[in-house]
């Protein structure tokens, strides 16, 4: 339930950006029901990056795990590894920073990725 | 149809239909204008918030029929029958969601999900980067 409120105040957050943005609104429950794709779809990544992870015989999960979630659009992957590089030709102490950058591609999941990884994938040891 | 496809094995060596096969395929399933039905395509990706590399489609809209993921949307939120696949964990989130969604749709104002979830919110957990509450988030959407 913390994380989920956690999700949903994010989730919150970016709506209202979008809405300024497009000059649109939200209604409560348009936000309820993003919040619970976000943090159902959160499990779906988890799994997809734990698998991934396991398919190359690793027990971390990487930006090129991350990448492979992004696969089907061309547009998204560009986007993400774009991110990615950016980041990586950063320092390498602002790994964890990449993790936010790149969930963040994906419009919403940002907090919410990371925490679920976190907490429901025993190895996802992002960093 | 089995029996013919073994009879068939020496030309259906090629990647590509026999001659055979392509007179079946052309007679009895292909679309042609004089079917009076639209061509079926499936809709594209398509990224609200980035740049899209994908080509544009080449179609005519109107010769095609864009099958549709929403127009059913009622129907989602039980599981349909299965055949020799089970409903994915995925499957099963989508329907959930749809339920949900169904039940807010009645909502008047205020909502549940909010409410019951407001009272787990942990500073500590989320950015805080912008003055505004959430109250006044949601309020003013």
């Amino acid at each position: 339930q913390r994380l989920k409120a956690a999700v949903h105040y994010t989730v919150g957050c970016l709506c209202e950006e979008v809405a300024e943005d497009k000059d649109v609104q939200f209604s409560k429950q348009t936000i309820a029901a993003i919040s619970e794709i976000t943090f159902r779809q959160c499990e779906n990544f988890a799994k997809d990056l734990e698998m991934f992870a396991r398919h190359a015989k690793r027990s971390t999960v990487t930006t090129e795990d991350v990448k492979l979630l992004a696969r089907r659009s061309n547009s998204l992957l560009k986007y993400i590894t774009q991110k990615s590089e950016e980041l990586a030709s950063s320092n390498m102490e602002q790994k964890e920073k990449k993790k936010k950058k790149s969930g963040a591609a994906k419009g919403g999941r940002t907090s919410g990725e990371q925490e679920t990884a976190v907490t429901e994938s025993e190895d996802s040891n992002m960093a | 149809k089995e029996r013919r496809c073994q009879k068939q094995v020496r030309c259906h060596e090629n990647w590509s239909l026999s001659a055979e096969e392509f007179e079946i395929w052309d007679r009895l399933y292909r679309i042609k204008e004089s079917d009076g039905i639209k061509e079926p395509i499936l809709p594209q990706t398509h990224f609200e918030t980035l740049e899209n590399l994908e080509e544009i489609s080449q179609h005519e809209e109107k010769a095609t029929h864009e099958l549709s993921l929403s127009e059913w949307r009622i129907w989602q939120n039980r599981p349909f029958p299965t055949f020799m696949v089970d409903h994915s964990d995925r499957c099963y989130h989508f329907i959930s969601v749809m339920e949900m969604i169904e039940l807010m749709r009645l909502e008047q104002g205020d909502c549940g999900y909010e409410l019951e979830l407001q009272p787990h919110l942990r500073v500590e957990d989320v950015t805080v980067q912008r003055n505004k509450s959430h109250l006044s988030v949601t309020s003013s959407t």
